[in-house]
């Protein structure tokens, strides 16, 4: 079982830090229902752009089925041209998806998504997983019970 | 424009023609000036709907910088329906703003706008009336959904109460749409739709 604190994704303070009274406010009108956490929601905008370190790291992929398009500008791949490729194996021009990662992080063709460099989304993420996560959990909880 | 725009919306148009849908009917899209920066759609309403036998004409505009930004597409049919603006023909449909991909094409965007027309999403509304009337009434909401594709989009259903409470207000002197767009507001009900033009 995971420990309380983590669970809460709380941690101790360190030696001489004060409590950010900031986000006991906060967490205090969530817990209330003033407030409506926007959790389970999507995020409201466009998601930023890939994390650099992932866009370096796309790896490159040469051709040799001709009868491919880059879904991005719909051209024809050439023979021995090479293409970057997604972790989910779909395959750009370069500078196609270099312009497009660089706007926003999901795959154009599959929406995967790639890390990003924006601290507020990777925290909105990261919640909106553990909160899917605690319903399954309580969902399986309550089958257990009543079945 | 910039190249990169103008050489794919070339590549998507022969794509267009070749594909099934325009075969069928379904869609269809033309070209409005040479620079390929604005083009016109249109789509059948489908079947088992109230838009069925409609024809919906729509505007396509394609940004400069597409296809990293959705094309900006509107009604230019007018239409009753809870995600579309019964005023301008704005569409709210989350791919033609935060959800756009690069690989979405004007061929498939034509066929979401088909399918919302299949189902609505009156939760995400676009007209606050028409969803609050898709919610509350939904029989009234389907007839005069029904009226409006008769009327606008060439559909077969005519339906001779709401012509005839049309009428009366045209009699008045009252514009036809302004007309329609007061009684389909207040649900038909006549002496409402009255009251709200003359005051």
């Amino acid at each position: 079982m995971t420990d309380y604190f983590q669970e809460m994704g709380w941690r101790e303070l360190e030696d001489g830090e004060q409590p950010n009274h900031l986000l006991h406010m906060a967490r205090f009108l969530i817990d209330f229902g003033m407030y409506d956490d926007n959790f389970t929601g999507e995020w409201p905008r466009l998601p930023p752009p890939a994390s650099k370190e992932s866009v370096k790291n796309l790896k490159e992929v040469k051709i040799e089925d001709e009868n491919q398009n880059c879904p991005i500008c719909l051209k024809k791949f050439n023979i021995n041209d090479t293409a970057k490729e997604m972790p989910c194996h779909h395959l750009f021009h370069e500078k196609c998806i270099l312009t497009w990662l660089n706007q926003t992080n999901s795959c154009p063709f599959c929406r995967h998504e790639l890390p990003t460099d924006n601290e507020g989304y990777e925290a909105f993420k990261k919640e909106k997983k553990r909160s899917e996560q605690r319903k399954e959990d309580i969902e399986a909880l309550h089958n257990s019970m009543f079945s | 424009m910039a190249n990169i725009a103008a050489k794919r919306i070339k590549r998507e148009f022969k794509e267009v023609m070749k594909s099934e849908e325009v075969a069928g009917g379904a869609i269809k899209l033309e070209l409005v000036n040479d620079s390929w920066t604005e083009l016109q759609g249109e789509i059948a309403g489908p079947s088992d709907t109230p838009y069925e036998g409609g024809t919906f004409v729509l505007e396509i505009k394609v940004p400069e910088t597409y296809p990293f930004n959705p094309p900006k597409i509107r009604f230019v049919t007018k239409i009753w329906h809870p995600n579309v603006s019964s005023v301008t023909g704005a569409i709210c449909l989350d791919i033609l703003k935060d959800q756009w991909a690069a690989a979405l094409t004007l061929r498939t965007v034509l066929l979401s706008l088909q399918a919302l027309l299949s189902a609505a999403e009156p939760n995400d509304p676009q007209d606050a009336v028409v969803a609050k009337q898709y919610k509350e009434n939904p029989q009234l909401f389907h007839m005069t959904a029904r009226h409006w594709t008769n009327v606008y989009a060439g559909g077969p259903a005519s339906i001779v109460e709401f012509n005839q409470k049309v009428q009366r207000l045209l009699d008045m002197g009252v514009d036809e749409h302004d007309a329609r767009v007061a009684l389909s507001t207040y649900d038909w009900e006549l002496e409402r739709a009255t009251e709200q033009l003359f005051s």
